[in-house]
């Protein structure tokens, strides 16, 4: 099996992926990694070209919107060694067309699928459990620790929910930033994070939220596990109503 | 009264509404606008009782002239009252929905002046919100019953969905439960909805800007175990709710015992199990091509409290088993038990590529503990017990860690 390397950026990822694509005569048996993952790595360094890149990623989103949606969020899920997947997927469908897709009784095609719901489940999850809090300012903030890099998904979400207001959505544990103004969406790092003051209006909201939270569930249907497998506990950090 | 004490008494009475679905519908605003609809609906939090919140469900009042007996709010009840503002209550579904709290409004009310009067003051809040505030999120009104057609009219064009409560499976409980209110009252209203709805519907292919009416549909709701229908009757009912009226939903609410009249039943707990097995057998309706005389009959009128509806049928019916995987048409594989709808479309353009073995049944998620008994793959099956009903019913049970049908000793003779 051939063997290519890549320096880990998603750029990188992409333009090793138009290489093979274009190059190779059998992409499906090679395989391709980061670099510097052991002492000794094999394969040939494929450089990155950034240009290279957006252009694979403009073909083939735009031919195959459904594929490249899967593509992306496995991207967003961060997750070491799961290049060789990608590539072989996208080989898959530039060959048989966006169909193949539905083939989830194949190996590579089922991977791709299942890491894709997993990180599309979180973020639909926090497109209902992020909370935003007025500031002093006027403007909204939401702060979120997901297990997967979903700021993106959100934040254009959130553009078409909520265009009349300002806001920031943080990623804390990431560092990650993205700014709403009205007009345009800009995404940002953040290397410390100061809670910023909060507006008067905040605490009479939070409070009303908080009652009716309480005096929506039916005590003699109390029943927490259903509460927890459907919102688990590590979202509540951020909850108004598990305050 | 604050605000914050009128949202307490007000969701608190809000609560025995089942319904809290926001999907169904999607809107979309342009500059200006506050807020979208998403077809599929999203949840933004689960109360202490595990049911999803994405409605901010309140009464606009709970001030109320009826006095149904299993109701919270009725008139003999010395609980305290209290109705909101409309600019009071508009304003807080703002200030929830620019906060991420909720995906939009339902609103319900008891009964105050009069049906109209009440209903009137609805369709104004709704109004408000999409008119003044130019909200485009999600909207559920409750109908008040006996209201007049113009509101109706009205408060189709605002919500996105409408819904009368049916109470009671029966017209006999109805009388004795809640003799003030009429069960035309509660159809009228339901039939000039379908029809409005049908009406937008045609109207709309015709014209894509033609207005829309109640664009998320109708839904009802009925209380399960405080009157003595059967399982049967119920599910006719609903039935023919989905097939003459037009409806989206029909919504079961286990009885929960509020006040001490001796029209009631006494109850230990509410009839949950009860409830989850109806909405088993509702899916089975809506979904999976089933009718009620299929799922039950005037000689068994009641679900199976441990087997879920749709592997009794199966067990009913050895004559339609097994069923081989890889070349079933699709109404066939929605018959399985262990298999939705999305794994039996997902099998379907799967065995496009290659015939699907039990290995990729799994991939597929399909519920093998449950389809295994039921199924062949290309011929091959995957256990041997299709003609052994009882036994499979065992194993079944004892997938789900529920007692078995059979006492643990006699099988256990049935080895030596």
């Amino acid at each position: 099996m051939n063997a290519f390397r890549y320096d880990g950026s998603t750029e990188g990822m992409f333009s090793a992926i138009d290489h093979i694509l274009r190059n190779e005569f059998d992409p499906a048996a090679v395989s391709l990694a980061r670099q510097g993952l052991s002492l000794f790595d094999e394969g040939v360094f494929l450089p990155t070209d950034t240009a290279r890149a957006s252009t694979l990623l403009r073909r083939f989103s735009a031919a195959f919107p459904e594929n490249a949606r899967e593509v992306m969020y496995c991207v967003f899920s961060e997750k070491e060694g799961l290049e060789t997947a990608l590539l072989h997927y996208m080989h898959m469908v530039s060959l048989h067309g966006s169909g193949i897709g539905a083939y989830l009784t194949h190996p590579v095609v089922h991977d791709v699928h299942v890491l894709a719901r997993k990180v599309a489940r979180e973020a639909h999850r926090l497109k209902g459990l992020l909370r935003f809090s007025m500031l002093a300012d006027g403007s909204y903030l939401a702060r979120m620790e997901p297990d997967f890099n979903i700021i993106q998904p959100l934040s254009s979400f959130f553009t078409r929910r909520l265009r009349t207001q300002d806001w920031f959505i943080c990623d804390v544990r990431r560092g990650l930033v993205s700014r709403w103004d009205g007009k345009r969406l800009e995404y940002g790092t953040l290397e410390s994070f100061r809670t910023p003051e909060l507006a008067e209006e905040e605490r009479d909201v939070r409070r009303c939220w908080k009652t009716f939270f309480d005096t929506i569930a039916i005590p003699e249907r109390k029943n927490d596990r259903l509460q927890k497998s459907f919102m688990p506990m590590k979202y509540w950090k951020y909850l108004v109503e598990k305050e | 009264m604050d605000t914050l004490e009128k949202l307490r008494i007000l969701s608190g009475s809000a609560r025995y509404d089942a319904s809290c679905s926001s999907s169904g519908s999607s809107r979309n605003g342009g500059e200006g606008t506050l807020g979208n609809a998403c077809s599929g609906g999203i949840c933004h939090s689960w109360s202490d009782d595990g049911r999803c919140i994405s409605l901010l469900k309140v009464l606009f009042s709970n001030d109320c002239r009826y006095d149904c007996a299993y109701c919270v709010n009725r008139s003999s009840n010395p609980v305290p009252r209290a109705s909101f503002d409309v600019d009071e209550l508009v304003g807080l579904v703002v200030k929830f929905y620019r906060r991420n709290y909720i995906e939009g409004l339902f609103l319900s009310s008891a009964v105050m002046k009069s049906p109209d009067d009440t209903m009137e003051r609805m369709v104004n809040v709704v109004r408000k919100l999409r008119r003044d505030e130019r909200f485009f999120g999600y909207v559920h009104l409750k109908v008040i019953p006996g209201c007049s057609p113009h509101l109706l009219r009205q408060a189709g064009l605002f919500a996105d969905r409408l819904s009368v409560n049916i109470e009671l499976p029966s017209e006999a409980s109805l009388n004795i439960l809640a003799p003030q209110k009429k069960r035309e009252a509660i159809l009228e209203p339901m039939a000039f909805l379908g029809s409005a709805i049908g009406e937008s519907r045609r109207e709309r292919r015709r014209d894509r800007r033609a207005e829309r009416f109640s664009p998320a549909g109708q839904s009802t709701q009925m209380i399960i175990g405080a009157s003595p229908e059967s399982d049967y009757q119920i599910l006719s009912l609903s039935q023919g709710l989905y097939r003459k009226m037009n409806l989206k939903r029909v919504y079961y609410s286990a009885y929960v015992p509020v006040n001490e009249d001796n029209r009631l039943p006494v109850l230990a707990t509410p009839p949950l199990l009860r409830e989850h097995r109806l909405y088993q057998a509702d899916w089975l309706l809506r979904n999976y091509g089933f009718s009620a005389d299929e799922i039950l009959s005037e000689e068994h009128p009641q679900l199976d409290e441990k087997l879920d509806p749709k592997a009794a049928w199966a067990l009913r019916h050895p004559e339609f088993f097994p069923v081989d995987v890889n070349c079933a048409d699709y109404a066939m594989l929605l018959r399985i038990p262990g298999l939705g709808v999305t794994s039996a479309r997902r099998i379907v353009s799967a065995r496009r590529f290659a015939p699907v073995t039990p290995e990729g049944l799994k991939k597929i998620g399909v519920v093998m503990k449950r389809a295994r008994y039921f199924i062949t793959c290309s011929g091959k099956p995957v256990e041997r017990l299709f003609d052994r009903p009882a036994m499979i019913r065992d194993r079944l049970l004892l997938a789900e860690n529920l007692p078995s049908a059979t006492p643990l000793k006699q099988r256990q003779l049935n080895l030596f």
